[in-house]
């Protein structure tokens, strides 16, 4: 049995008094989605803390309570992750967004769970210094939020995911007791086991986290992006394979298929793309010295795939220009269509075409629309279904896509999630990856912080029902 | 939406996708073993191993390599891995994909958990692009103008792009830097502008070796984790205190501990963890050695792992 949230306001309101409480019906309707809109779940109780130490008094009022505790960023998900999916309140860390030190001698920086990807970058300009993931919703999405579904982003082929830059990890344990995992040097600290690799990625199951230490990287001196259009999936997928194994070492390799850059080219963002190609764009960064030499033979990749219109610049705004269409892309999809599911399978990168296909087959069969993009050189695929939630049987449809998807996703040798994690949108496909064994291993590891599933239940696993 | 469960464990078969640049191949194997499954295809595993020993024994020395400046930890070259649990059971974690977020990060976990939550059987290692260049160049000078280089490297724009960067310090030896480059031959011409000119700059020497005149480092007795800052300091420190030869990865913020002659190398690595660990775990650091085990950190922790163990070792 679950307490009614309302009766913990007097106790928070003694715990916290600088928190903001939310509990009215418009303003809980802010919250009730992450950036799946379709799939709705009210929570009964916002709390806004003022700082970590408030954050570690909530959570002790709502577990002491019995509440179910889900917390909160920007909400900028697209797995189901910060709703509430059994009720209860959320922890919407949106307060604790100080940056606390940048230390340019170390290569760390430290900072709190609510600051935005984008005011950290810009904090960061003047020293030289950069953190390189960047999900798409960089200008808005919270670290906290990034850590929390491990994110990723366009450059992560080259310099890797939120994961790999997480030097350590401060987390309010169910019991508002706070814990320290790793710090600036990137190791266990006082613990003997590395447990800050299961806080990273836990979508808010094991704990609340209020600070982070990231490890920094020199900002690179100069960049070129290319731009290229393929007349069909062979010769696109000819030079997604040549790029990977380049010597050149692309940072990025983003393609769009021709739905995609149709839905772009139909729209006030075009940029005069032909709209039955696929597109591919890529970035080498680096030393101005060394980038300059592996221009030619990024573009020599590119044609000698097939591609007869290859277009590449050095000139920030060109640049801008010819990563537009792909940026454009996640922005679009909310203006096209009243709803869109977004998959997030890493696929081995010879099945492109075999999962491609599925894609389009199932969609066609459904009568929906599918536009796809892909984080090429990691073989990280978004296919994005469109449909009208208010049409019966549209959800319906997309979800039975998505399972067969992801069957075969999993057949050929991928997996669910590469940077959007698993939230309550993927949690029933989890059976299709881990076996017996591993499941019940994957199973230990929220019971060992939070036996009953307090933080953020049904979320990762179905079975994750919190029962106070 | 129903979907059928596994009922088996998915372990990974022998396999090297050229593609995806993934090889999966037995914990005992040697780098010689997988360089003569990468190299027809021109991929390597970039991470500079200890050529005598296995996969398993390197990563059992600690959680970086030379190399792992450019390239990570060894828990971000490997994909997955077939793992045996203390009762024989083997389970599958992680994948043959280079990016995953489904699950907990067992992977990760258990990479850097040694032996005690079973062992490793076989790795799914990230491989990359093998290039024809190959080698390292050394600087040698005042060491106040190698500590200067090494911070001007560690803030510039090639940081990326250099395999490693490298405090070489051993007890009545002067310290050198090693940068180690693998590269497009075509390419290594402007690494050697870039580090000769660093190097007049700080008035140091410079001297080209090529990657067949390397010699490996050997398993480190013991790894030292701390802040890319103090990785010269801790250097300094520990070479002039004892029979010791230092390696530290710049970047990483590690330092590789080889000792010399130790007729007890369990005391002597007690003897260095006593002296530093408590100021390494403050910064949020730790070490590993092959010849100590760490002590579970408190009550908490003990119960943590009981917990676990007592999950992982019910019947499925």
């Amino acid at each position: 049995v679950v307490q009614p949230p309302h009766d913990v306001r007097p106790l928070l309101r003694a715990a916290a008094p600088r928190a903001r409480l939310l509990d009215s019906v418009a303003q809980l309707a802010g919250y009730d989605a992450d950036g799946l809109g379709y799939k709705t779940f009210p929570p009964d109780l916002v709390v806004i803390p003022s700082d970590a130490e408030e954050l570690a008094s909530v959570v002790r009022v709502l577990h002491e309570a019995g509440v179910p505790i889900c917390l909160r960023g920007a909400g900028t998900s697209l797995a189901g992750g910060p709703v509430a999916a059994q009720g209860g309140a959320i922890i919407h860390t949106s307060r604790l967004r100080a940056i606390r030190e940048i230390n340019t001698a170390g290569l760390w920086c430290e900072l709190e769970c609510g600051v935005t990807l984008s005011s950290l970058d810009e904090a960061l300009k003047s020293s030289g210094l950069h953190y390189p993931p960047d999900p798409s919703s960089g200008p808005v999405c919270t670290i906290g939020g990034n850590v929390a579904s491990n994110a990723g982003g366009a450059h992560c082929f080259r310099y890797g995911v939120t994961g790999n830059y997480v030097l350590g990890v401060e987390v309010v344990m169910l019991d508002g007791t706070l814990r320290r995992f790793g710090g600036p040097a990137g190791g266990r600290g006082p613990w003997r086991e590395d447990w800050k690799r299961f806080m990273v990625g836990s979508e808010g199951t094991l704990g609340a986290f209020t600070r982070f230490w990231l490890r920094l990287t020199p900002r690179p001196e100069k960049a070129w992006t290319f731009r290229a259009t393929f007349p069909d999936l062979p010769s696109t997928e000819r030079a997604i394979h040549g790029l990977v194994r380049s010597p050149s070492y692309p940072v990025a390799i983003e393609m769009m298929d021709p739905a995609s850059v149709s839905m772009v080219e139909k729209s006030p963002m075009a940029v005069g793309l032909p709209q039955d190609h696929f597109l591919l764009v890529v970035e080498i960064d680096g030393p101005a010295a060394l980038v300059d030499a592996r221009v030619e033979s990024v573009a020599a990749i590119l044609r000698e795939a097939g591609s007869n219109d290859v277009q590449f610049s050095d000139d920030p705004v060109m640049r801008a220009g010819l990563f537009k269409a792909r940026k454009a892309q996640g922005g679009l999809l909310g203006q096209v269509s009243p709803d869109f599911l977004v998959q997030d399978a890493v696929i081995p990168k010879r099945a492109l075409a075999e999962v491609l296909a599925l894609v389009y087959e199932e969609a066609e069969k459904a009568g929906l629309s599918a536009v796809t993009v892909m984080h090429a050189g990691d073989g990280n695929l978004h296919p994005n279904f469109l449909f009208d939630s208010r049409r019966p049987g549209d959800l319906e449809k997309v979800e039975a896509i998505s399972a067969r998807l992801m069957e075969r996703v999993v057949a050929v040798g991928g997996t669910l999630s590469g940077e959007h994690g698993i939230g309550n949108d993927k949690s029933g496909y989890v059976g299709l990856v881990f076996g017996p064994d591993s499941m019940r291993m994957q199973k230990a590891v929220p019971r060992v912080f939070d036996r009953a599933s307090q933080f953020n239940p049904l979320k990762v696993f179905p079975e994750r029902r919190f029962a106070a | 939406v129903k979907v059928t469960a596994l009922d088996h464990e998915r372990l990974f078969e022998p396999f090297l996708d050229e593609v995806d640049g993934v090889l999966s191949i037995v914990s005992e194997a040697t780098a010689a073993e997988v360089a003569r499954l990468a190299e027809p295809h021109s991929l390597r595993f970039p991470l500079w191993l200890d050529p005598t020993q296995s996969l398993r024994a390197n990563l059992a020395a600690g959680d970086h390599a030379p190399a792992s400046s450019r390239f990570g930890p060894f828990c971000d070259n490997i994909t997955g891995m077939n793992w045996e649990l203390p009762d024989g059971r083997m389970v599958r974690v992680g994948e043959r994909v280079v990016k995953s977020t489904t699950g907990y990060d067992l992977l990760r976990f258990l990479l850097g958990s040694g032996d005690r939550f079973g062992r490793a059987r076989d790795y799914v290692l990230r491989l990359r692009p093998l290039c024809d260049r190959d080698g390292a160049f050394l600087l040698a000078g005042p060491e106040r103008a190698l500590e200067q280089a090494v911070a001007e490297i560690l803030h510039g724009s090639f940081l990326h792009w250099l395999d490693s960067v490298d405090w070489m310090a051993g007890k009545d030896q002067a310290p050198q830097l090693r940068v180690g480059v693998h590269c497009p031959a075509a390419e290594w011409p402007v690494f050697a502008d870039y580090l000769a000119s660093l190097a007049a700059k700080h008035a140091l020497n410079i001297y080209e070796m090529p990657g067949s005149e390397l010699v490996a480092d050997g398993l480190p007795d013991l790894a030292l984790k701390t802040t890319p800052d103090q990785v010269i300091p801790l250097c300094r420190d520990l070479a002039t205190r004892g029979e010791i030869r230092c390696t530290g990865l710049c970047y990483p913020g590690v330092v590789h501990v080889h000792l010399r002659n130790a007729a007890d190398p369990a005391a002597a690595v007690a003897e260095i963890v006593h002296r530093t660990a408590t100021r390494l775990e403050q910064a949020g650091g730790d070490w590993i050695s092959r010849h100590a085990v760490r002590p579970a950190g408190n009550d908490e922790e003990g119960r943590w792992v009981q917990d676990l163990v007592a999950e992982w070792e019910a019947a499925a």
